[in-house]
């Protein structure tokens, strides 16, 4: 599902805007209008390998700058849900990345798809208390490549993580859901067969695991998380990969 | 305003600045301005007081300042405009600056309720709202829109520069601002 991500970098960097807008819009997040200042290193090197992909003059500061960007519009928004600050944030990014890249000009249109950002996204949300339900594993995890091999009884797990309520979204958590995501993007990743998961879960493991949707219900996301860790990658060297 | 009044109050702007503005105690304030905390208490009753007055007092500098720069540099309205982004970029870049007041005062107090956080959202909304009418003296469609586009891009600006001087920041968000000004006065 992570291949299905790879658009242009631009469309990465972009796709950020409306991913977290969706986030913004789900009905079961609770949310805070409390900001951050800093913003998530984790998310910031990911813009910053995209905004070098781009050939931006200053990369780091590209990246900065669109996540700073995102991070003021989703207190705008949350405080005025019908200022369309996402979509005046994402114009904002825009021409901060055609200045950088010196492209005059008629803007690119861009295409409404909204693949794996999701999970980069999710870095974005350190700055919204978002009361979700996550699995210890990625709360302890010090190498997320080693948890997602790790094994467990998938329905008595996630029946278990169900029963715990309201954990808040940290960004450490973000961060290294954001890091599984990456590692997946870069490996050639074996999902759990469909017949071996309980009929309850098959939908949310299809649409929002395999299929890349990260859903808006908190106790959908806390299974669709679950079955997340189970993914096992095989990781192709760098040398090879670029070799090739 | 007395002396000692003024005197107090460019020295807590000045260290608000500096050290944040919690970690700023009124002991440090008396002493740096070389007055008593009997003497701050009777110009201001408390801190908190003491910051919406600082805020009040550099956000009306900072606005000041660039209204002045404008007008005297500016002929046409669409010229304010296009000419916004290099005073605020001379404004960030001089060696005086230490972050904008509205911006440092709504991190440091995040709670909505509390006046200084509602002060600071309320500096931040007149900004907007000074882009917006330039933008709308300018004959600007969508003036709302552009000063969103625009305030945003100033706070990115501020806060990479408030993170690490010279970051070069406000340069690129100059040339993104000149874009967005150029493509809504094209239409």
């Amino acid at each position: 599902m992570l291949a299905k991500s790879s658009k242009s970098p631009q469309d990465r960097l972009l796709n950020l805007f409306d991913i977290l807008e969706d986030w913004l819009l789900a009905p079961n997040l609770q949310k805070t209008t409390e900001l951050h200042y800093q913003p998530s290193p984790i998310l910031v090197n990911y813009c910053t390998e995209q905004a070098k992909s781009l050939g931006a003059e200053n990369p780091i500061v590209l990246a900065e700058h669109i996540v700073l960007i995102a991070q003021s519009a989703a207190v705008q928004s949350m405080e005025h849900p019908n200022s369309n600050s996402m979509m005046h944030a994402k114009k904002a990014a825009e021409a901060l990345i055609q200045g950088q890249t010196q492209k005059a000009g008629v803007l690119q249109k861009l295409k409404r798809v909204r693949p794996i950002s999701y999970a980069i996204a999710a870095s974005l949300l350190i700055m919204i208390g978002v009361g979700a339900m996550w699995l210890p594993t990625i709360i302890h995890s010090q190498h997320p490549q080693l948890q997602m091999a790790h094994s467990a009884t998938p329905a008595n797990r996630a029946s278990e993580h169900l029963s715990s309520e309201n954990k808040a979204l940290t960004a450490i958590d973000a961060s290294k859901m954001y890091a599984k995501y990456e590692l997946m993007r870069q490996g050639t990743c074996q999902f759990p067969e469909a017949l071996q998961i309980p009929d309850k879960h098959k939908a949310i493991y299809l649409e929002n695991v395999v299929g890349g949707k990260l859903p808006s219900d908190l106790d959908d996301l806390a299974i669709a998380n679950f079955y997340l860790e189970k993914i096992r990658c095989n990781f192709t060297p760098m040398l090879m990969a670029t070799s090739k | 305003m007395s002396k000692l009044r003024e005197k107090i109050l460019n020295t807590a702007s000045l260290l608000f600045q500096t050290q944040g503005i919690n970690s700023t105690g009124v002991d440090t304030i008396v002493a740096e301005a070389g007055t008593t905390k009997m003497t701050l208490y009777k110009y201001f009753n408390s801190k908190e007081l003491l910051i919406l007055e600082v805020l009040k007092q550099g956000h009306q500098d900072f606005q000041t300042w660039l209204n002045d720069k404008l007008s005297a540099n500016s002929k046409k309205p669409s010229e304010k405009l296009q000419k916004l982004f290099d005073y605020i970029e001379e404004w960030i870049t001089s060696p005086d600056f230490h972050g904008i007041g509205f911006m440092k005062a709504s991190a440091e107090f995040p709670q909505e309720d509390n006046p200084v956080h509602q002060l600071s959202t309320e500096q931040s909304l007149q900004f907007r709202e000074y882009i917006k009418r330039l933008a709308t003296e300018a004959n600007i469609k969508d003036a709302e829109g552009l000063s969103l586009q625009l305030s945003l891009l100033f706070k990115g600006a501020v806060q990479a520069e408030q993170m690490q001087r010279g970051s070069d920041a406000i340069k690129y968000a100059k040339k993104a601002a000149k874009i967005l000004i150029d493509g809504a006065l094209a239409q």
